[in-house]
């Protein structure tokens, strides 16, 4: 009871940098061991800096207690998952996007550690566009990659989708249909690259004019 | 399950978002409709075949339908409306299988006239609303139950059942005149 | 239209209509007005007959992952909920601080998702991921009645998702049926993707 109302007194005295400071210690506090709390605390900081999601942190922070594995081990995954955020917006800053947003960052975090590249990740991003929105693109390549798709044909048929104009459902429902092409036999590489093809048949939209079309809010 | 009621608590689904989660594969969701959707109707399908056993059975019947059909409606937010309907189906067919099994004319659904005759034949038996409602038209017997139990009005009912007023009318102006007739000699 | 009756009927209805319901058969109308509740029983049989042809080789395994039976208003309807998708941060259970304000404002956004593990010998099984902060305690699975089926439905935040099963309280076990990836502790982790208008789609 005191230390929430010392938390409270905390957050109205300093603002929501440490209101999320504290909701950090917040999700931590008692379930994993001290020294792992400060240890990430001080990693979120870090992040934060440096305009990355501090969330995934602890996330894999408390999977890692959960999981029973030892201090060392736990704090060698969550800066492993700290590199992957920031290599994953730094691969989408130089492919042009200025400031991504979280769900972007964390997408192509999770796409890297289904084993796509940090090149991968830019390549992606280059072909995302307002109705492929690279978030979204990111999260299906990842998904794909998770399957067993190698990286080339999951590059390949993530851009493809986008660049058929198609809406961005089909995109979303890739991972799906190469699950299921593989329920009956198929490798994944060949079930993606069937996809592809299908994909390549939709005529292709000339530049920036196929862009807003499927976009529910203009006009 | 605590976790899902917990959840179902505070989170509670549109008929439309439910029947997409069943669409794309959690069928364990397809109860939250049940569940909703298992008496709304049964006054009117209870009241349509004659007792509540039949009702049961037509309600059953037609939300195992909808399941199988499920991938067919096409406004999944009016999911109410659309169960109606199948239920409705399974109410007439019902009927016209009891006709079949009473004995009585079996070529072709009976018009009102005969029925008629054949229920003047067992007027003695007929001592409620209820029985008389019985030995009208499937047709007659549903707008007067919708008009006068249900309480919907002459244009709620032409939205459901896809009938113009003036058929309606006409339907319960006959309904009116066979009831009248069935419970005259009683009242 | 087609007229059914000719003018003069016409009349008489309306005179009909004024009286309305025969003031003789009024208080058996209202007595029929007494709601009808059907038995418990019917939800029962209606989800075992639900069940058995979800377990159809006609409905296969893999329809809850494809859905090729999704209809064309649910995929043109993903277009504008994947940008909510996007726009959205989904709200992990249990952590305030990590809510964006646009998440809070618009309101949960959650799809429900059956987990199922075939797993005759075991005593427990639990499902944790992120969307429970990986609390073993907070989805318990129950018997489904076939063959060691255990199952649990929960509410997802639209977006993607880690998680595993948990057995007997000890065995990390992920889903055979979904795509896994390394989860920097030697094991893996399995991944769902759900979206708002598409359900579960991964």
């Amino acid at each position: 009871m005191r230390r929430s109302s010392a938390f409270v007194a905390l957050v109205l005295l300093c603002g929501p940098g440490l209101a999320a400071q504290v909701g950090v210690s917040a999700r931590l506090a008692g379930r994993v061991p001290p020294a792992v709390a400060t240890a990430v605390s001080a990693l979120v900081d870090s992040a934060r800096t440096r305009g990355l999601p501090g969330a995934p942190l602890v996330d894999k922070a408390l999977e890692g207690a959960v999981k029973g594995v030892p201090t060392d081990r736990i704090l060698t995954a969550v800066r492993t998952v700290l590199e992957q955020l920031d290599a994953s917006a730094s691969a989408q800053r130089a492919a042009g996007s200025l400031a991504p947003g979280d769900d972007a960052i964390e997408a192509g975090a999770f796409a890297l550690a289904a084993g796509l590249t940090p090149a991968d990740v830019g390549a992606i991003a280059r072909s995302a566009d307002p109705t492929h929105p690279t978030a979204v693109a990111l999260q299906v390549a990842g998904a794909l990659a998770a399957l067993g798709v190698p990286r080339a044909e999951t590059v390949g048929l993530v851009r493809a989708s986008i660049r058929s104009g198609q809406p961005v459902g089909d995109l979303v429902s890739l991972p799906g249909q190469v699950q299921a092409a593989m329920a009956r036999g198929a490798l994944p590489a060949a079930a993606a690259a069937g996809l592809e093809r299908a994909a390549a048949h939709q005529a292709p939209q000339p530049h920036g004019q196929g862009k807003g079309r499927d976009n529910p809010h203009k006009p | 399950m605590i976790q899902g009621d917990r959840v179902e608590r505070t989170v509670e689904p549109s008929d439309g978002a439910v029947v997409r989660a069943v669409l794309t594969g959690d069928v364990e969701q397809y109860a939250v409709l049940v569940r909703r959707y298992k008496d709304r109707y049964a006054r009117y399908a209870s009241r349509m075949l004659g007792s509540v056993d039949a009702a049961e059975d037509a309600v059953q019947d037609a939300l195992i339908r909808a399941y199988d059909r499920l991938a067919q409606c096409r406004e999944p937010e009016n999911f109410a409306g659309w169960f109606f309907l199948i239920l409705r189906n399974r109410c007439f067919a019902e009927r016209r299988r009891d006709r079949r099994s009473d004995g009585l004319d079996q070529a072709r659904e009976l018009t009102a006239p005969e029925v008629s005759h054949a229920a003047l034949e067992r007027a003695e038996q007929v001592r409620s609303l209820e029985q008389a409602l019985l030995q009208l038209t499937p047709e007659q017997r549903e707008v007067f139950l919708l008009k006068h139990v249900e309480e919907l009005s002459y244009d709620e009912i032409a939205a459901r059942v896809s009938t113009g007023v003036p058929a309606l009318k006409m339907r319960m102006h006959r309904a009116y005149d066979r009831l009248r007739e069935l419970l005259g000699e009683t009242r | 239209m087609s007229q059914e009756f000719d003018p003069r009927e016409r009349q008489t209805l309306g005179e009909r209509e004024a009286s309305d319901l025969p003031p003789s058969l009024l208080a058996e109308v209202v007595a029929a007005r007494r709601p009808v509740s059907l038995s418990s029983q019917v939800e029962a049989r209606v989800m075992a007959a639900v069940r058995r042809r979800a377990a159809s080789p006609r409905y296969s395994a893999w329809h809850w992952f494809t859905a090729p039976s999704v209809p064309p208003w649910a995929l043109l309807a993903a277009a504008a909920v994947v940008l909510a998708l996007v726009l959205l941060r989904p709200a992990p259970v249990g952590s305030p601080g990590a809510a964006s304000p646009l998440a809070a404002a618009a309101g949960p956004e959650s799809v429900y998702v059956r987990f199922i593990l075939v797993a005759p010998n075991a005593r427990q099984v639990a499902l944790a991921g992120t969307f429970n902060s990986w609390d073993p305690a907070a989805a318990p699975l129950v018997r489904a009645g076939a063959e060691g089926t255990w199952t649990v439905t929960v509410a997802l935040p639209v977006g993607q998702h880690q998680y595993s099963f948990i057995v007997d309280g000890r065995r990390w076990v992920p889903d055979p049926a979904a795509p896994a990836v390394d989860d920097g502790f030697g094991r893996r982790n399995s991944v769902v993707s759900v979206s708002a208008a598409q359900g579960r789609v991964l």
